[in-house]
């Protein structure tokens, strides 16, 4: 492929961005895509991933990286050239087991960069991000996006022992995994090239904290889509809801809402976590929580005080309440999201308390799922790219 | 003591009587455990077997659940094998302890006869002296013991099918005629189904009568793609030909009401113990469909085990078995079937 110079206005200079095909004619590729994937769901996703998906490939939602990373495209520079970017090279990914979107997200993702990518994928999981490919391969003519695919992207899937692990570190400019500390540990522990970048996204948790007053039925359903998604198994799922400034009353309120809201057909779970959640309702009751189960014994809703001991299944979602400042010395050291539903999320007592922290992501809550180019804290789809200082 | 316990075990089912002991039972559990009490908190005397509230074979894995008062006496605890990695235990009392010996004794005695014989176990006599503490494994071998003139260990180590004790073996066949053997059926399958037997011994074994019980572990036998047929055929091509093979299910939520396969392919439920079949989403009970099993038994005392929602999926049978057993019979048709669950990013 040839190389392209693509410029963007950023703030009082000019921003060069030297990639190896027309970015806008690959995300126009993407939006081919789009059009195909609206017809057909292919076996191996659920059709709440391959609607995210789809809503992924939206062409504002491929721009925004490159908007918000380097400005506003423009045709030609119309203030001083100041660096010019162009991509790392090669780019190695370790993806976990059973990680659902994630492999095909940064799949997308990266081939925005034009980098080379060469991917691991788990061996005890189904391999989403290669059937996603191959299905990208099978789906589109020959154009930008397909030669990229083809000639610049590989996706193998092998266990942590084998060779290949330190084949991917020896050459890769930057290595990005998702994976345990261990694993994170041993990737980084790899002959790696002198100057390269590694970017590790390790063991997370993530949960919900609600003003009682600013519920509302919408809120509650999006809790309810968001948590229902992934339960417990999620890095970006609420594991639990925080009432900031509530009490029992409301913890309880906010259960019987949920439960009323709970959907009765759309989302029938696995009958073993079904059972799992009949076995849950019960331990969690055994240890002194108010705990119900909801339509078809799709969840396990949890109200207790914060002492009390844990219990834990995929798809329970425990309510307590605290003050703020309790909620905020309580997090998790891992934690990640805080989906919020508040009445005033600008209120600067927000942001002050989120400062004070290691959480990574302040989002409403209907956006804890939503995976971007800014994650755990890391701006990491700009640090694919060299940026060059220029003056000209 | 209940009253049905002193009965046949399949004689025509009294349920009313049975509904009794179930609520007196439930009601000394529930003052006697205040987590079931917190599990149980709307109860009311049940009406209908359906009432009768369960606690699901999970939360024995999680809590100990135990009921106290002064009749109880409790002498060890038993845990459940297990491939997900964590046991349930269970508190067992003397007074339980002794119905549910009782029970299994009753029970096997209807499909196995009830004159004593030597008892040979596939297991390690040190897993019957580990103090405290029985595995499901051992406690289904010793319910056995009632019917046993003796009880032999047969292998050196409890872990390992290949270490047959043939000596002790040899010495065992010389002496007598007929004999009941127990083993877990995935050890039963390594220890004897596929074993080359020493050729002494295998002439030993020509004429005797073996009754063969099993239970458990069907999972790794199903993933080596063992049928039944080749089970019982590899287990008794080297014995007499009035040898049979019993193949029960039990659990140790249920300890001592065991499920023999009758000759015609179902499961009976004695009167002393029931069965409802549920859906897992409804709860509602099926007579006819697929579904969750739900066991209750009136014989345990020393925690609230006496109703119990397994992870096993099964189906009644209606109408008469030919076998002659009277009373409620099921299939069970395996574990609730496990799907993959998704996660996301670090998971």
């Amino acid at each position: 492929m040839s190389d392209s110079l693509q410029y963007f206005r950023h703030m009082d200079h000019t921003i060069a961005l030297m990639l190896p095909f027309d970015f806008q004619r690959l995300i126009a590729d993407w939006g081919k895509l789009r059009r195909a994937m609206v017809r057909s769901v292919p076996d191996a996703f659920t059709r709440d991933e391959w609607a995210y998906m789809l809503m992924f490939l939206d062409q504002d939602n491929l721009m925004r990286p490159f908007q918000q990373t380097f400005g506003q495209p423009v045709n030609q520079p119309e203030a001083p050239l100041k660096l010019l970017v162009k991509p790392r090279g090669e780019i190695a990914l370790w993806l976990p087991n059973n990680v659902s979107l994630l492999g095909p997200l940064m799949l997308i993702l990266i081939s925005l960069t034009g980098n080379t990518l060469r991917m691991k994928g788990g061996t005890r999981s189904e391999n989403l991000t290669g059937t996603f490919r191959d299905y990208v391969l099978t789906a589109l003519d020959d154009c930008t996006l397909k030669r990229y695919l083809q000639d610049q992207t590989m996706i193998d899937c092998f266990d942590r022992e084998d060779q290949r692990n330190r084949d991917m570190a020896k050459t890769a400019k930057v290595r990005l995994a998702f994976s345990s500390d261990e694993a994170a540990h041993a990737i980084e522990s790899m002959p790696h090239p002198t100057g390269s970048l590694g970017i590790y996204f390790t063991d997370k948790r993530s949960e919900a904290w609600i003003e009682y007053d600013a519920l509302s039925d919408e809120a509650v359903d999006n809790l309810i889509k968001v948590f229902s998604i992934f339960g417990q198994a999620g890095c970006t799922s609420p594991r639990r809801v925080v009432l900031i400034g509530g009490d029992n009353e409301q913890a309880t309120a906010l259960k019987l809402h949920l439960l009323k809201r709970w959907p009765k057909a759309a989302l029938r779970v696995p009958p073993h976590t079904a059972s799992e959640n009949i076995m849950a309702r019960q331990w969690a009751v055994a240890l002194g929580w108010d705990a119900e189960l909801a339509a078809n014994n799709g969840a396990v809703i949890a109200v207790g005080n914060r002492n009390l001991p844990d219990f834990s299944s995929h798809m329970s979602l425990p309510i307590v309440w605290a003050d703020l400042e309790s909620a905020v010395s309580e997090l998790a050291p891992n934690i990640q999201t805080i989906g919020h539903h508040l009445k005033d999320a600008n209120d600067p007592n927000w942001l002050n308390a989120i400062g004070a922290s290691n959480v990574k992501r302040f989002v409403p809550i209907g956006n804890m799922h939503h995976f971007g180019p800014v994650w755990d804290g890391y701006g990491f789809w700009r640090q694919l790219f060299e940026e060059i200082e220029v003056m000209i | 003591m209940s009253v049905l316990l002193q009965q046949a075990p399949y004689l025509k089912r009294q349920d009313e009587l049975f509904l009794n002991e179930i609520n007196l039972l439930t009601e000394q559990h529930l003052a006697g455990c205040k987590a079931y009490g917190r599990i149980c908190k709307d109860w009311r005397p049940a009406h209908r077997i359906e009432e009768v509230p369960f606690v699901h074979v999970g939360v024995f894995k999680r809590i100990e659940l135990k009921t106290v008062n002064e009749d109880i006496v409790f002498k060890r605890s038993a845990h459940s094998s297990s491939t997900s990695g964590t046991s349930s235990r269970i508190a067992l009392d003397q007074k339980s302890s002794n119905l549910q010996s009782e029970s299994a004794a009753k029970i096997l005695g209807d499909f196995l006869g009830v004159e004593k014989r030597p008892l040979l176990v596939l297991d390690s006599v040190k897993s019957l002296r580990r103090r405290g503490e029985m595995s499901a494994r051992v406690a289904a071998a010793m319910s056995l013991q009632p019917l046993a003139s003796d009880i032999v260990f047969l292998l050196q180590d409890a872990e390992n099918p290949k270490s047959m004790k043939w000596d002790v073996l040899r010495d065992v066949l010389l002496k007598n005629e007929h004999f009941i053997l127990y083993g877990f059926s995935w050890i039963l399958w390594l220890a004897w189904g596929v074993a080359e037997f020493p050729q002494d011994i295998k002439e030993l074994l020509r004429d005797k009568e073996i009754s063969f019980v099993h239970s458990g572990g069907w999972k790794k036998l199903e993933a080596i793609k063992v049928q039944h047929d080749d089970f019982n055929k590899a287990v008794l091509r080297a014995v007499g030909n009035t040898s049979k093979v019993v193949d029960f299910y039990g659990l140790v939520e249920q300890m001592g009401i065991i499920y023999p396969m009758c000759e015609y392919g179902a499961r009976h439920v004695p009167v002393w113990a029931d069965i409802i079949i549920r859906d897992v989403y409804t709860l509602k009970p099926l007579i006819e469909e697929t579904g969750q099993i739900q066991l209750l038994n009136v014989l345990a005392y020393g925690a609230p085990y006496h109703s119990v929602l397994t992870e096993d999926v099964g189906r009644l049978i209606p109408g008469e078995c030919p076998c002659g057993r009277k009373g409620r019979r099921f299939d069970l048709l395996g574990r609730v079937p496990r799907a993959e669950i998704r996660g996301c990013a670090n998971v």
